[in-house]
């Protein structure tokens, strides 16, 4: 599938800002799976230098700051992407016990990316009940990928869509507690359970597509930034799950970025000198594109 | 944020005396030989001299302003710094071998530390467990792969050593980010050398300066620019260790900063100061690394400098330690340091640390959980939050829930034994007693190899605490190291093997400073003022007539003081007591923002943010003034007025020092300008008291305003008895050679703002217009009614014109000062918001 993202943010603040630094995490990763055709980071007021930096996960980060009062600010970001169809298995065949005990003794590049997705991280508490939740689906020699497709299907029934039922702050521990949230929590929740029983699982930002495709129901997230999970199968590689949908990513997923929880990878942050915010307006618009022609022999 | 930085959190058991290692006395209870001078020395000089010399020690502590913040106590800010007269001394022969493990300690670390941030071979090898970075809430992901200086990781560090009841040293832990407390050991040995000069003067004790001037040459290395901005960076005032930050930044010659003066544009980091924007090339640091930048880092973090990651990830500044470097202060490292000293040096490790078990180490956790009664349990990484916790003081039951706990996350946790202190001799109460005692050594990357401090910060337990502690009580100890041979007597002050360049300019100052100068000036002149009315008021109060009591309310009420505690009406019968209650509490209660203790207190606060710009003595009569009210307020007024003359002493001695001891540079102006806009405020509202139709009975009222103008002396040199109102306001007004009048001040605003950079013109205009229309002010014109001759219409109108200069000149000078806030002081220190989604 091809797409064409737009992500626009504004920021109208009561007084003039003075100084503003932001870090920006917007744009697309490029993947086996994921073509990134163009991105284009629009700003307004035009900041004098846009600095592009890599993070320690591999995401892209911008840097800017704008050095002349201003009460707006406009970050746009335009993204082409395609995204390519695949049908993962992985997990089907490790149980899941092992797939934990593996992950402290692989030393090797991917293995230690892996293993510092299992513990405590900003957002990420640690909980002998978010594991025993867990253990009810992640049952004693369980295949790893047949438990965690139950984890997600149970917490997408048992815990609540809510838009507006939590802010950015909102822990774990009261998402757990409330069994509700959006899509930041739930994959946050599963995050937590997950490494609470000593499994690698790291926090995916992105896009869903807007339409649905006919005669199917539109995806829960849609027209705002998405969030999901990935968790790491041994000797395999990442398995992507999307909790609050009760799906496995495929062509409908768009990945920006991820990271150990939401405070690695937020798209835009910033600072600012002199005001203070009096309204925030976030827009995603997720459109499709034709398939390219391919070309001629 | 550096929580408890010096605190040691080491519990040991309950030794039987005999059982610890004594460092003054052998076992068969000899003195050993190196305190052989000092025991003898104080046995010469007695309790008693000793006392009085203490005594003095302490109070220069007090006038040198060297405080220790406690936190979470009300009272705890600037606590004199406590400390022992006793020093702890040690012999060459075995500082060199702890100053060789110390070294070679150092060395490791900086190599672990390079590892972690840079190929991680230490981990993909297994040598290292994963966990001690990725559980490891300060190991800091953005600074992975920035290149950084080698010796930048690590330019300081601070090593916390105890002694066995063998002798051997053990390292407790390793402060690897910001070490505080050297600048103590520094101010110790200044205050402890002098108590008994002789005996120093002849014990060849190695001096701390060349420690100092390696430190100063390793950051000016680290710049790596010619003449390098470098500035010390600090949480602020309420830091455990504020008055160290400002002490080291005035040593080292380095500008003392707090975040908000910091600002990061193009990738590199400026300092805001009264001219501009001034680059900053290395930054010595004393906030916590997460808190470095709230835009990378912790977003809610309101000491940082939001860019600050990005500036280091550019090349463009420097930052010592390196950010990230607080994650081998974890004492989970120290099981591996043995293997990895082999592994990456090829020797064994010269200083071990105490006996520790990391229980990620499956192996371990069962030792650990086997023999918990012995051991003492703490996070594996200090900034989780966890009270150690003693095996030995728990039930059946909570070991259990323990043990389920270091199971879920064993990572996190390590046990270690507890370790039997040596005790030291403290001086108590006019003799010797023994204290359990903690020893933290410094060392400096000079990048030529590393010098460590020839001595350091002990710290002793207070009596009934097993915790050393400087939050709990305790007291620190200078450190003697007597060398065998003469020492290296440096100073900081005379650098040997340079030759200085004169210099006459002053480097312009942080806009924060400009802000805090400008504050103390006008904190002073606002008490001098005070005092002055209240000196001249208190005692005539209780015999006061009732028109006199009129008058001297009237001054009183020059002050600026709204309502308080008088009546309404001036017929009220009881105003005669409620005036007296009314100056009492002027005088003694704190909490009013009109009253003299408050005002001495922000001259106190004031002054102690710019003290590394005052002089030692100005620091002194800021000391002195902080103490000038009794502790426990008098009851009765008549006992005010010896403290106000006492007080008018100490700040006059401040103007004269102010006048005389500071070189006319920025600073002056600011401290200047602070005065002179107070003084000219206060000013306008003597003269409004002239302001209006004067019956007979407010004639004594002139005699008061001349005195608190101090002008009583030159008026009646020029009108010998006669006291009338124009020749008062005249003087008060007019006058342009005399230093209280209102003329006089804003001559001199005027004066001093046009030296300032960047000055604005129109406000520098608006001031000489006010000037000008003061001096074309047309005296002759206000009339006032003789005593005896009924008023006529023309005086209300010369009245009235009066009143509107004075109105008009107040109006201006608030304004101006608001200006000249927001031209020079407003960019400092606003804090940024956070706006993440």
């Amino acid at each position: 599938m091809r797409y064409k993202v737009t992500h626009r943010t504004a920021y109208r603040y009561n007084y003039p800002v003075s100084v503003g630094n932001h870090l920006a995490c917007l744009r697309p990763r490029a993947l086996a799976t994921q073509r990134l055709e163009s991105f284009t980071l629009n700003l307004s007021p035009v900041p004098g230098e846009v600095i592009e930096r890599e993070d320690y996960y591999g995401n892209t980060l911008h840097l800017f700051s704008i050095q002349e009062p201003h009460r707006d600010l406009v970050v746009e970001a335009q993204s082409e992407v395609e995204v390519l169809a695949t049908t993962p298995t992985y997990g089907s065949s490790v149980r899941w016990e092992e797939a934990a005990a593996l992950l402290p003794q692989d030393h090797s590049t991917s293995g230690l990316d892996a293993y510092q997705f299992r513990f405590e991280s900003p957002r990420i508490r640690l909980r002998s009940e978010f594991a025993g939740y867990a253990r009810q689906s992640l049952t004693p020699a369980r295949p790893l990928r047949e438990g965690l497709l139950e984890l997600t299907d149970r917490l997408h029934r048992e815990f609540r869509f809510q838009p507006n039922a939590t802010s950015v702050s909102t822990t774990v521990d009261e998402v757990f507690a409330r069994r509700r949230g959006v899509c930041q929590d739930f994959a946050q929740m599963q995050i937590a359970m997950l490494r609470s029983l000593g499994l690698a699982a790291r926090y995916v930002s992105g896009y869903l597509r807007t339409t649905p495709p006919p005669g199917q129901e539109r995806l829960v997230g849609a027209d705002a930034s998405h969030a999901w999970i990935s968790v790491y199968c041994p000797g395999e590689g990442w398995l992507d799950l999307d909790p609050t949908n009760n799906v496995v990513p495929g062509t409908d997923h768009i990945t920006v970025s991820w990271g150990r929880d939401f405070s690695d990878v937020s798209p835009l942050r910033g600072l600012i000198l002199g005001g203070g915010v009096q309204a925030l307006k976030v827009g995603v618009d997720v459109e499709e594109l034709p398939a390219l022609a391919t070309a001629a022999p | 944020m550096s929580e408890r930085s010096m605190t040691v959190e080491l519990y040991h058991p309950p030794l039987e005396e005999q059982d610890a290692y004594d460092e003054m006395s052998s076992a068969e209870g000899a003195c050993r030989p190196h305190w052989a001078a000092l025991m003898e020395a104080m046995d010469e000089l007695g309790p008693e001299e000793l006392g009085q010399r203490w005594a003095r020690a302490e109070r220069r502590i007090r006038e040198n302003g060297i405080t220790y913040n406690i936190y979470g106590d009300p009272q705890g800010v600037n606590r004199p710094w406590k400390i022992d007269m006793i020093p702890l001394l040690l012999p060459a022969g075995e500082w060199q071998s702890i100053e060789a493990g110390i070294v070679q300690r150092a060395q490791l670390l900086s190599q672990i530390v390079a590892d972690m941030y840079g190929r991680q071979t230490l981990l993909a090898s297994g040598n290292l467990p994963a966990e001690l970075l990725f559980a490891n809430p300060a190991f800091l992901r953005s600074l992975v792969g920035v290149p950084v200086p080698t010796q930048s990781y690590l330019h300081m560090i601070g090593v916390d050593l105890a002694r066995s009841p063998d002798g051997q040293w053990w390292v407790l832990s390793d402060r690897t980010q910001a070490p505080s407390g050297s600048g103590y050991a520094l101010e110790n040995r200044t205050i402890v050398s002098n108590v008994m000069p002789d005996l120093f003067r002849d014990s060849n004790v190695m001096r701390l300066a060349p420690f100092f001037r390696a430190q100063r040459e390793a950051l000016l290395s680290l710049a790596g620019t010619h003449s390098p901005r470098i500035v010390l960076l600090t949480p602020g005032p309420h830091n455990e260790t504020y008055f160290e930050h400002s002490y080291i930044a005035r040593y080292l010659g380095f500008t003392l900063v707090e975040g908000a003066d910091l600002t990061v544009r193009d990738r590199t980091v400026f300092l805001k100061t009264v001219e501009g924007l001034e680059r900053v090339d290395v930054i010595l640091r004393r906030v916590d690394d997460s808190f470095c930048d709230p835009l990378e880092l912790r977003g809610d973090s309101l000491l940082g400098v939001p860019g600050l990651v990005d500036a280091i990830v550019a090349g463009n500044v420097r930052v010592a330690n390196a950010l990230g470097s607080g994650v081998i202060e974890s004492a989970a490292i120290m099981p591996f340091l043995p293997g990895l000293c082999q592994l990456l040096r090829g020797e064994s490790l010269k200083l071990p640390s105490v006996a520790t078990w990391w229980c990620g180490q499956p192996y371990a956790l069962e030792w650990v959980l086997q023999n918990l009664e012995s051991l003492v349990v703490k996070p594996a990484f200090p900034s989780r939050a966890m009270e150690p916790v003693f095996g030995s003081d728990l039930s059946p039951e909570e070991r259990e829930r323990f043990a389920a706990r270091l199971r879920a996350a064993p990572y996190d946790y390590v046990a270690q034994e507890q370790v039997a202190l040596s005790r030291g001799p403290v001086w108590e109460h006019g003799s010797i007693a023994s204290r359990s005692l903690v020893l933290r050594v410094y060392a400096v990357n000079t990048g030529n190899g590393w010098t460590v401090m020839p001595g350091g910060l002990a710290r002793v337990a207070s009596k009934d605490n097993s915790v050393v502690s400087m939050q709990r009580g305790g007291h620190s100890k200078d450190v003697w190291v007597l060398s065998d041979s003469p020492v290296d007597t440096f100073t900081m002050l005379r650098p040997k093997n340079k030759q200085i360049e004169l210099r006459h300019d002053k480097p312009c100052i942080p806009s924060s400073v400009a802000h805090n100068l400008y504050w103390l000036g006008r904190y002073v002149e606002r008490a001098e003022d005070t005092t002055r009315v209240l000196r001249t008021v208190v005692w005539r109060v209780p015999r006061a007539g009732r028109d006199e009591l009129d008058c001297l309310l009237a001054l009183f009420q020059t002050l600026g003081i709204e309502g308080g505690k008088l009546p309404k009406s001036r017929k009220a019968l009881t105003l005669p007591q409620r005036f007296e209650q009314e100056l009492l509490s002027v005088l003694t209660d704190g909490s009013r923002a009109d009253s003299l203790p408050f005002t001495l207190g922000q001259i106190h606060q004031t002054g102690g943010k710019v003290r590394d710009r005052l002089s030692t003595d100005m620091t002194h009569l800021l000391g002195k003034l902080r103490d000038v009210l009794p502790t426990t307020p008098e009851e009765t007024l008549m006992a005010y007025p010896p403290i106000l003359s006492n007080c008018m002493e100490l700040l006059s001695g401040f103007s004269g020092m102010e006048r005389e001891n500071i070189v006319r540079g920025q600073d002056w102006i600011f401290l200047s300008l602070g005065r002179r806009v107070e003084r000219a405020l206060f000013n306008t509202r003597l003269l409004r008291e002239l302001a209006r139709p004067f019956a007979e009975k407010d004639w004594p009222l002139l005699e008061l305003l001349l005195e608190v103008a101090d002008s009583s002396v030159t008026y009646r040199s020029r009108y010998f008895t006669t006291l009338q109102p124009l020749p008062v306001m005249d003087m008060l007004m007019a006058d342009q050679s005399n230093p209280r009048s209102l003329d006089f001040q804003l001559a001199h605003i005027v004066h001093h703002y046009r030296k300032l950079p960047r000055h604005l013109p129109e406000d520098l205009q608006a001031m000489q217009h006010a000037l000008e229309r003061l001096r074309s002010f047309d005296m002759r014109k206000v009339s006032y009614p003789l005593p005896d001759a009924l008023q006529t219409a023309r005086s209300s109108s010369g009245i009235l014109r009066l009143r509107r200069l004075l109105d008009e000149t107040e109006e201006l000078l608030l304004t101006w000062s608001d200006n000249l806030s927001s031209r020079y002081f407003n960019h400092a220190r606003t804090l940024a918001i956070n706006i993440g989604q």
